[in-house]
């Protein structure tokens, strides 16, 4: 027995070795930047930045950078109060939103581009809708699947809670800011986008929106206007409903804030991991 | 629980005297280190119990202060009373989730406490022993399995389960909750009401067959009111589990703000509209301050339960 947990420790010393030294020999060839770096805020943000954090660490050995997210408004919210240097939101907190004042002295550092989809369960048979016809129903106005081309059924209406960046975003592209229904027989509200894709799934005449990248098989994606929810379509300026996903900092960032956001927006991360964790790059939008 | 760390030095407790004796050059007695070594216990002990109060106070003391400042902005006949809970427009009317509270609890126990108590007179006093032992620990593992595996499975099981079975359009409401929670608090409440059902004492029993009662007679009219103590406190503590549960609350109830007045309908409780809303709320608002006394309300509900079951345990003990 003895000899067993001294083979393991000596494994684990081994390993330690190992890991140990591949991060020196990374460390010889990088620069002279060094500093702490929090960044808080939004969830959907968070496989974007923890991804950026393992490859800036590696090029600077010397900047610790600790990510963790709660949800959007949290992000401006502790730049704010100076408990992280950067916060990572869904929308440009530093305007106005519906629901949210802005956050003056805040400036927004685009990082990635992110499509949402208004998605249906599968048995809805509806594949198009207009911007008006999503404004009825998610006003309540439209309440039955035949108003809008469909077969007889109430009209199931899934929303994210208030506070969502996802909720803000579809509010603001798909809806043109038109509110939202709050109460009702057939509403309900989901607390993350994995709840929304479930109760997506399992609803019969459900209908809620998503980020592009949660859309499976097992709903329907929805037209809107005739155009279908791709990452070509949101490229191409036909497909109206994505957002930019921000970090917002306090002024303009300097040292090693700087740098890492600048890593995030540099082309060989924008074309590579970004693209990779199924967001669009910045640069396909500039045109 | 403190028992621990203190058994750890009484191994030690020589080399403790030794040491002492070494450091301070003069000789220690048995008496002496044997005081010593009480004290020190004693201290600890105390300081253990001390700071257990502080926590649970300042945990109260904070959730309260903060929870009052709501009161700042709203008049507390709104908070109370209203049922308009619209914090983008500043209206904070809370009723609706503390009536949804207490009818989901009610409802819960409603369902669950006769089931518990059949079957616990089941395992206590009709099943044979192989099958007691078997039965006993699945019930015990049952109570550790995580609520959100409770509120995944209702929410992909039972509620398609209830539309189609009722044909309702969402199935998402008071009963789904309420099914879910009865299934999560049946193995305790039954656990706990199969050992009071045991403890009824043997001559009882004998007393009422010898009396030409029938199996069904003694046990309605003998064991189990001889048992009631334990069934109340069964049901509070059930109670309590059911009150405070969240993460599989918040999936089947749907998270509308509105009055629960039908059993299939979207609504929202205390637990599962904090949770909802806590991550996205502003820090110094009276949205947040709102949730902190929602958050005291709960947390003076369960206190005042924990007091009522320390009372029945009490009376249990005298009689």
């Amino acid at each position: 027995m003895k000899t067993k947990w001294f083979k393991g420790l000596a494994f684990a010393a081994i390993a330690l070795t190992v890991a140990f030294g591949s991060i020196t020999s990374v460390a010889s060839a990088s620069s002279k930047l060094s500093g702490r770096i929090v960044v808080n805020g939004s969830s959907a943000l968070l496989p974007l930045t923890l991804q950026a954090k393992n490859e800036f660490q590696k090029l600077n050995p010397k900047v610790k950078i600790s990510a963790s997210a709660a949800g959007s408004v949290t992000g401006p919210q502790s730049v704010r109060k100076g408990i992280a240097d950067i916060g990572a939101c869904d929308w440009d907190a530093s305007l106005d939103v519906p629901g949210f004042k802005a956050f003056t002295g805040l400036v927004a550092n685009k990082v990635a581009v992110t499509p949402f989809a208004a998605i249906t369960n599968s048995n809805v048979g509806v594949s198009s809708l207009t911007t008006a016809q999503l404004q009825g129903i998610f006003s309540g106005k439209i309440s039955n699947w035949k108003d809008v081309g469909g077969k007889d059924a109430d009209i199931i209406v899934i929303n994210r809670a208030f506070g969502s960046g996802t909720r803000v975003n579809f509010q603001v592209k798909a809806l043109n800011g038109t509110d939202y229904m709050t109460k009702g027989d057939n509403y309900k509200e989901v607390k993350s986008s994995g709840d929304m894709k479930t109760a997506i799934e399992t609803t019969p005449n459900a209908i809620g929106y998503i980020d592009l990248v949660y859309v499976t098989s097992k709903m329907t994606a929805l037209k809107i206007n005739n155009v279908a929810p791709t990452a070509a379509n949101v490229i191409n300026g036909s497909y109206k409903v994505w957002g930019y996903g921000y970090y917002m900092t306090k002024g303009q960032p300097t040292g090693a804030v700087k740098a890492f956001i600048e890593y995030i927006q540099s082309a060989k991360f924008q074309n590579g991991s970004l693209k990779k964790l199924k967001f669009i790059p910045l640069s396909a939008m500039k045109k | 629980m403190m028992e621990v760390p203190t058994s750890g030095k009484v191994m030690k407790a020589d080399e403790l005297g030794s040491s002492l004796k070494a450091s301070s050059g003069k000789k220690f007695g048995r008496k002496a280190r044997l005081s010593l070594y009480n004290r020190t216990f004693k201290v600890i002990c105390i300081a253990s119990a001390v700071f257990v109060c502080i926590i649970l106070f300042s945990i109260l003391f904070l959730m309260g202060r903060t929870g009052v400042l709501t009161f700042e902005t709203v008049s507390v006949k709104d908070f109370f009373f209203s049922t308009e809970w619209v914090p983008e427009n500043d209206q904070f009317g809370a009723f609706i989730f503390i009536f949804g509270t207490f009818a989901l609890t009610l409802l819960t126990m409603l369902i669950s406490v006769p089931l518990s108590v059949i079957i616990a007179v089941f395992l206590a006093e009709m099943t044979p022993s192989w099958l007691k032992t078997a039965l006993r620990p699945v019930l015990d593992l049952l109570v550790g399995i995580p609520s959100v595996v409770y509120g995944f499975l209702g929410m992909t099981v039972l509620i398609p389960m209830l539309r189609s079975v009722t044909g309702t359009n969402m199935g998402d409401g008071i009963l789904a909750a309420a099914i879910v929670l009865t299934i999560m608090v049946l193995p305790t409440i039954s656990r706990i009401i199969d050992d009071s059902i045991v403890a009824v004492p043997k001559k009882f029993r004998d007393a009422s067959y010898a009396l030409g009662s029938t199996r069904f007679q003694t046990i309605t009219r003998v064991v189990i009111p001889a048992a009631k103590s334990g069934i109340m406190y069964a049901v509070i503590l059930g109670m309590a589990r059911a009150i405070g549960e969240t993460m599989a609350v918040v999936m089947v109830i749907g998270n509308t703000p509105q009055l629960a007045n039908a059993l299939f309908k979207p609504t929202s409780v205390l637990t599962s509209n904090i949770v909802m809303q806590i991550a996205n709320v502003p820090f110094d608002s009276t949205w947040n301050y709102a949730l902190y006394m929602m958050g005291f309300i709960l947390l003076v509900i369960s206190l005042i339960m924990i007091v009522i079951v320390r009372l029945i345990q009490g009376k249990g003990v005298k009689q």
